[in-house]
This record gives C-alpha cells, structure tokens and sequence, in this order.
C-alpha cells in the first residue's frame, strides 16, 4: 500500500514510518498541514495517516478540504486530544477511523489493514451470505452453519462473528471489537472481550478439526483458515 | 390541553395573584364610597318626602276640626288635583272602606298593626301601560267612622335608590374586571419572558452555553436582570472554555510525550531478542505507559464531565443498560458470579452515550472485582415517577457508611482494595458523569454488599 503520513512530531513520524516500511508500504511523509493536503491531492495513495494538530493547516481542516474536493482516500486520524466530542468532530469532519495517542503500533496496524480493506470489500459489506472455508454465515435469516451443520449463536455472538467475518484474515483488536459491535470507546478493565471471544471460539470451532479463529499475540484475535 | 396549561400558569402566576388582591381592595374602596353616597341621599331624600306627609297630614287634622264633612271633600278633592304638588296621594273612605274623596282608586289592603307609617304599590296609568308604583303614607280616623290617608308616591325616590344601587354594583364588577384582565395581561407577558428564559435556562444546563436569556427592548425588572445574567454566562461560558482550553494542551501535552515514549520502546523492542533483559525492561516501559494513559484517559474524561461541555444526544437509556448488561455476562459466568438484571424498557435521557456507558461499565468492573466467587450482582434499570433509576447491587464488602462520601473523591482507595488492579478513579468518573447528567449518585448497603443508585431526571 502507498500510505501518507501527515504529522508534526518527528519522533512519532520517523517510528511510524520506518514500521510501515518494514511491513511492506511505501510511505510518504509531510510535516505540516497544508504540505499533507498538497501530496494528498496530487500523488495516488492507497491511505492516509493525519495527525489531528498540524501547523498551517490543522488536521480537520485538511481532511475536510480533502473531501470537499470529493477524494476518497481512507483517512485514519490520530489525536493527542481524544475525549469523547473529538472523536465525534474527527469522524464527522471526514476522517474513516479515529486513535488517540499513545497508541500500540499493533492497534494501528490492525486498523490501517481494516481501513484498506474497507475501500476493496465495499461490495462485500453488502453481501447477505459471508463465507470462510466451510464456515458461511446469512445475514438475511441469521443463520450459521459449519461444515453443513447449522450452529446455535445469540444475537451478540453473531454479531461477533459477522464483524470477525467481514475482517477475516485481518487482525482484529480488542478495541476494534468493542468500538464495531457494541459502539463503545472505552477500554473496560475486565476482560470482556476475550470471554465473549471464547465463547464464540467453543461455538464454532469445537466440534471441528481445524480452529477458524486464532488469538494474535500482543494484538487480538484473528479469523482465518491459516493457523 | 397545552392551551389550557397556559391559560392556568397565568391563574397561578403571582401578577395574578396579586392583581386580585388589589381588585378586592379597590372592589371593597368602591363599595365603602358609593355605599356611603347611597345611604346619605337615601336619608336626605326619604327625610324631605317624609316631612312632607307629616306637615300634610298634620294640616288635614287640623282642617277637619274646622271644617264640614263636604267643604273638607272639597279640600281633598282640590288638593288631589293640585297639579302642582306631583305625587301626593289622598284618600279618604267611609267606615265601609268605599272611597269618598282623593285620587286613589281604592284603601289599600294592609294588615291593621303596621304602624303609623306604611308602604304599598299602586297601579298607575301611563298612557297604554300601567306601571306599579311604590307609596309611601300615614292613615288616620275622622269623625263619623271615616278613615283618611295621605301619602307620596316615592317610586322616583325609589327609581333614584335603584340606580345608585345598580351603580354601585356595576363599579364594583368593573373594578374588578378591569383588575382582574390587567392582571391576566401582566401575568401572561411575564409568564411568557419567564417560559422564554426558564427555556434557555435548561439548554444551558444541558451544556450548550452559548446561549443566552431573551432581552426584550424594555427597561422592565426582568430584563434587567436577564441582562446581568447574560453577563454571568459570558463570564461562565470564557471560563469553561479555557477549562477545555488547559484540558486540551494539557492533553496534548501528556499524550505527545507518552506517544514517543510508547513508539521508542516498541521500535526498540521489535530489534532485541525475545528472552534479553532490555527487553523486559522496555515491555515494563510500554506497560507503564498503557496504565498511564489509562489514568490519563479517566482523568480527561472526569475533567471533561465536570466543565459540563459534553455534547448531549438523545440516549436510550434501557437499550444501554441492556448492553452493558450483555458485555459483561459472559465474563460474570465464567468467573462464577451470577448477574441478575431486570431492565425496564423505554427510558430515555438527554447526555453522553459514550460518558454514560464507561461510567455504568465501571460500576460493573467494581461489583465484579469485589465480588466473591458463588457471589451474585444485580442491574436494575427502574423507570421512577421522577425520572430513570438505574442501580448496581453486589454481595462483595461494600463500603462503610462513613466512608462512602470520600470514595467519590479522587483516587480514594480504600485498604482492602489496595491489592487489586485499578486507578481508583473508577467512581470519581462515576460521579462526574452522574453530575454533568443532572443525576443524583447514591451509595447505599445493600445488605451486604454495595448498591450504588444513578437518580436521573425526567427530560
């Protein structure tokens, strides 16, 4: 992927660029606000990283002059504010996805992968039958079967699944979960989420030789046919 | 059904109130003046008519004595005619009560012990019609058995009194009609300047202080002092607006750092074997920096709550309840508590989905830390009278009574919670977002255990 990195603090943008490289994108940096909406305009990218503080031309203001001229570009907007209205204000300047500073390179990774995805699986996101090897879920009558048998799931599990599906083979974090399918951006102190995963997991992989969903060390989880 | 609110808000309102007490007193003033010009001019004029009956008939007793029976007919007759004396009434019957002389038709019928003075209607011809008219008379014998009376018509006296009367009442109802309408009138430009800034006044409460009371373009008490508070909420809103301004660089200014340090270690990380010491080093580095930042984040959002600048949204309460209900069930089962809950449906409020969230998402991660395992913890969601109730019961230690009020406090901790993870920030955030929400926070035992109540308001 070409990702463009639009940030003021070196250290931050040096660090994020030299992890992008190492996975494999190719990075382009800006320092400022206004030469971010410049490269973001006229270079082909695949996303965008934007700190939402910039000299010049502020963060919001940049993605908002980046939609007013009706470009696409998945946005990921990274804030050293971060309460509750920001993220609100990021999102309906036109930003994809929302991180608040100090951020685990895992975390944004994972995000920046669902973001790309995103933009390819527009069509997906519709679809009403998800697959994943012999796994297949349909959204229209709610109903999981593996394997040909059918698989019991509550509402919540299958929201859970239907999110884990639309992201197979991506990484999917703890925050990511919370925030897709119970909309909440807060990080609880119990363990939720991997008790929820769990269950998902005793649900769809029991009974079969091959587990679907695997954890990711450091990361989350992940649902994939690869081990 | 809005309308007629209104109308008894006006009824209610204290111009009203006060405008019926002045129509009383003046209603009482007019009755006090008219009623004392009534009651002297009745005296003057049933004085003078009385004064004449008493001189006329005084005259006849002594005409009688030196007159004959036909010249004192004579005289009747002549002064029943008199034009000029209009209204005196004369009559004189023999003993058989038939009419001899005067201009009465007949001796009127009047019980015999009524007096010296006595008062009876006559009918009188006016051209097509006959008109009842009050006399007023004095009787008294004559010689032989015959009978004389002599009277005035008094229904002028009587039409006079009538229209004083009629005067009076007629002032009395206007006084108060007028009295009453201005202080309807008065009541209802109040009320409505009151409605327009009570109306203001909850969006502010709700955190929206660009607002400001309504000044009309009056030099009146209420503007006067819609003014001065507007003047209070520019001062208030400058204040709460640096508040946010401090929080933000104070914010960026802890996060940017943070971030460096998080990214440094990270980068460092990924280039060092797995089982060398820097590297465990740098984990505890990263660790630390995810619990700062995890105080960082309770503390901005706690400071946030408290400036009251929250954008609000409508929140459906029940549907959030349930959910958190529902996050947290699984990991209550798994570590053998049992989570009961009993949600109501349908209660909405005016705030923060995310603030409220975190906040009832503390309140669980507390019962659970502090629940015994085989212990058990409830959620209710009650729709009171007054507004949503939303409570959070546990089995576990639950917190003295004396002690409850400064565990709201920041970072309090109390010994037994010393050993167990946690910023001690969990219920100040409670009680910040209870606040910023107009709620009430009501720690309570639950015997045993702690409840711990949010009160909400209806909106």
């Amino acid at each position: 992927m070409h990702i463009l990195i639009v940030e003021d603090d070196q250290i931050a943008r040096d660090y994020l660029a030299k992890a992008l490289r190492e996975v494999g994108h190719s990075v382009d940096v800006a320092v400022n606000g206004l030469e971010g909406l410049h490269l973001a305009s006229s270079v082909a990218l695949d996303l965008a990283i934007v700190d939402r503080m910039l000299p010049k031309l502020d963060g919001l203001a940049l993605v908002q002059s980046l939609r007013a001229t009706g470009r696409k570009l998945p946005v990921l907007i990274l804030s050293a504010l971060g309460d509750v209205d920001d993220r609100i204000t990021g999102l309906r300047a036109g930003g994809d996805d929302y991180l608040t500073k100090p951020y685990h390179m895992s975390e944004l990774m994972a995000r920046i992968d669902a973001l790309a995805r995103r933009g390819e699986l527009g069509s997906a996101e519709a679809a009403t039958k998800l697959k994943l090897a012999d796994l297949e879920l349909d959204r229209m009558t709610r109903r999981v079967m593996r394997g040909g048998k059918k698989i019991e799931l509550t509402a919540r599990e299958f929201q859970l699944l239907e999110f884990m599906m639309r992201h197979s083979g991506q990484v999917v974090t703890r925050t990511m979960l919370l925030e897709g399918v119970w909309d909440y951006h807060f990080d609880p102190q119990t363990n939720v989420i991997d008790v929820h995963i769990s269950r998902l997991r005793q649900a769809i992989d029991k009974d079969f030789d091959k587990p679907l969903l695997h954890t990711v060390r450091g990361a989350g989880y992940s649902l994939s046919e690869d081990e | 059904m809005d309308q007629e609110q209104r109308f008894l808000g006006v009824l209610a309102s204290s111009p009203f109130r006060i405008a019926i007490l002045y129509s009383i007193v003046f209603a009482l003033g007019a009755v006090a003046m008219l009623g004392g010009v009534y009651f002297a001019v009745s005296r003057v004029i049933d004085g003078s008519t009385d004064n004449l009956i008493e001189a006329e008939v005084q005259g006849l007793r002594e005409q009688v004595l030196v007159l004959s029976r036909s010249d004192f007919i004579e005289l009747i007759e002549q002064r029943s005619q008199d034009q000029e004396v209009r209204g005196a009434v004369y009559l004189m019957v023999d003993p058989q009560l038939r009419p001899v002389a005067g201009n009465l038709p007949s001796w009127p019928k009047i019980a015999a012990d009524q007096g010296k003075w006595i008062q009876f209607k006559v009918a009188v011809p006016y051209g097509d019609e006959t008109r009842v008219h009050e006399v007023r008379a004095q009787r008294f014998p004559l010689p032989g058995g015959y009978r004389m009376l002599v009277g005035h018509d008094v229904q002028e006296r009587q039409d006079v009194k009538n229209v004083m009367m009629r005067g009076l009442v007629a002032a009395v109802v206007l006084t108060m009609l007028l009295g009453l309408s201005g202080g309807f009138w008065m009541g209802r430009r109040i009320l409505a300047h009151a409605g327009a800034i009570s109306a203001v006044a909850t969006q502010i409460m709700r955190g929206d202080l660009s607002q400001r009371l309504p000044v009309r373009d009056a030099e009146d008490e209420l503007n006067t002092l819609a003014r001065e508070i507007n003047g209070m909420l520019d001062k208030i809103e400058q204040l709460t607006l640096g508040m946010r301004t401090v929080l933000d660089s104070a914010a960026h200014d802890l996060r940017t750092p943070l971030n460096r340090m998080q990214s440094t270690a990270e980068a460092a990380i990924l280039q060092l074997d797995p089982a060398s010491p820097e590297r465990r080093v740098l984990e505890t580095v990263t660790t630390e920096v995810d619990r700062m930042r995890g105080t960082l984040d309770a503390l901005l959002r706690i400071a946030l709550a408290e400036t009251g600048t929250v954008a609000r949204e409508a929140v459906d309460l029940s549907e959030l309840v349930a959910s958190i209900v529902d996050l947290y069930a699984p990991v209550t089962e798994e570590r053998g508590i049992k989570l009961e809950n009993d949600v109501a449906a349908g209660a909405h409020i005016q705030g923060s989905r995310q603030l409220l969230a975190q906040a009832l998402a503390n309140l669980l991660d507390n019962a659970i830390k502090f629940t015994p395992q085989g212990g058990r913890i409830r959620v209710f969601l009650r729709n009171e009278f007054g507004g949503p109730e939303v409570i959070v019961e546990d089995d576990g230690p639950g917190i003295p009574a004396d002690k409850r009020e400064l565990v709201l406090g920041r970072r309090v901790r109390l010994d037994q919670a010393r050993k167990l993870p946690g910023s001690g920030l969990g219920l100040s955030l409670v009680a910040a977002v209870t606040k910023l929400h107009g709620a009430r926070l009501v720690l309570d035992d639950a015997g045993p255990g702690l409840r711990v109540a949010l009160k909400f308001r209806q909106t």
